[in-house]
């Protein structure tokens, strides 16, 4: 399968995984919902896949990060914390990588997971989002 | 059975407290049917935000080690999607709080992995958890894993007490009943 950086990567979401909606045209990846797909690494490796090659493209652009998920379990995390490593790559080879990281006020867990994130990842642009409360 | 011994059933069902029980095949959809229904019956429990959470995450762990690790198989050993394998998993409410079992069996050759990757979680701290996960987090995925090496982990952190773990060897098998009790 060849890879095409300027299709956009659109997989709706089901009982167990979430949308994906990268518009990498528009540089605008977006996240949301809940995931705890059977095989997290399948299901996220050719997401990230894509994703790394959108970004060694030219840093000619600004990218807007949406990830509003609700729930994701261990082995997701995993992945995502990989998808964020590649974004993290971009940000400190020159692209702007701006994550706007939303949760429900009172999710302990998704909130300091996504502190983790912005120690970790420090040349993402990490905007905390609260929700509802 | 009859109506009268299916409602002695019911009723000790109901005097144990036990919120949800499934004994058979599990698989991705089944895991996530059940999930549904474990979610809308704690919605309707008046269950606290953060505890209902914390139930829902440790159900899914067991649950999907379950239809990743059980011996107990439909599908090829193998076979890392689609996946039916058999065990039991259990939420009850014990001295008001929940809890979450789970048996299923495994092969007697890997119980000593398990006993050593459980052992440790038991005399850890809240802290010493959250450590051990954020260093899991930036480790390689480890051989033979079909997840990242969290999932006991992430149910040790939603734990208010040290994880419970039994093995019992089925007779006349090579294999080994594994059973893990969570306290939330």
């Amino acid at each position: 399968m060849s890879i095409q950086t300027s299709d956009d990567l659109f997989i709706p979401a089901s009982g167990s995984s979430p949308e994906v909606d990268f518009r990498f045209g528009a540089h605008t990846l977006s996240l949301k919902g809940e995931s705890y797909p059977e095989n997290a690494a399948a299901f996220y490796g050719d997401i990230i896949a894509r994703t790394r090659a959108y970004l060694a493209g030219p840093p000619d652009h600004d990218v807007t990060v949406d990830v509003a998920l609700t729930y994701f379990n261990s082995s997701s995390t995993k992945m995502l914390f990989n998808l964020f490593a590649a974004l993290n790559d971009a940000a400190e080879a020159g692209t702007r990588v701006v994550l706007n990281w939303y949760h429900d006020v009172d999710d302990d867990t998704i909130l300091e997971f996504g502190a983790e994130l912005h120690d970790e990842f420090a040349a993402l642009e990490f905007r905390d989002v609260a929700v509802g409360g | 059975m009859n109506y009268a011994e299916y409602r002695d059933f019911s009723a000790s069902v109901a005097q144990r407290h036990i919120v949800f029980y499934y004994f058979g095949y599990f698989s991705q959809h089944v895991v996530s049917a059940m999930a549904d229904a474990v979610r809308l019956k704690l919605e309707h429990a008046e269950t606290a935000a953060s505890t209902r959470r914390k139930i829902f995450s440790s159900f899914v762990e067991m649950a999907q080690n379950i239809t990743h690790y059980s011996v107990d198989s439909l599908t090829p050993i193998a076979l890392r999607d689609n996946q039916l394998r058999q065990g039991s998993v259990c939420i009850g409410i014990e001295d008001d709080r929940y809890y979450l079992m789970s048996a299923n069996p495994v092969a007697a050759e890997s119980v000593e992995a398990l006993r050593e990757k459980l052992e440790p979680l038991r005399t850890m701290t809240l802290d010493d958890i959250k450590r051990a996960y954020r260093e899991t987090l930036r480790t390689e995925q480890p051989e033979g894993s079909k997840g990242a090496g969290l999932g006991f982990l992430t149910v040790a952190r939603d734990a208010s007490a040290p994880l419970e773990f039994e093995f019992e060897p089925a007779q006349g098998t090579d294999t080994v009943m594994f059973y893990v009790k969570a306290t939330i």
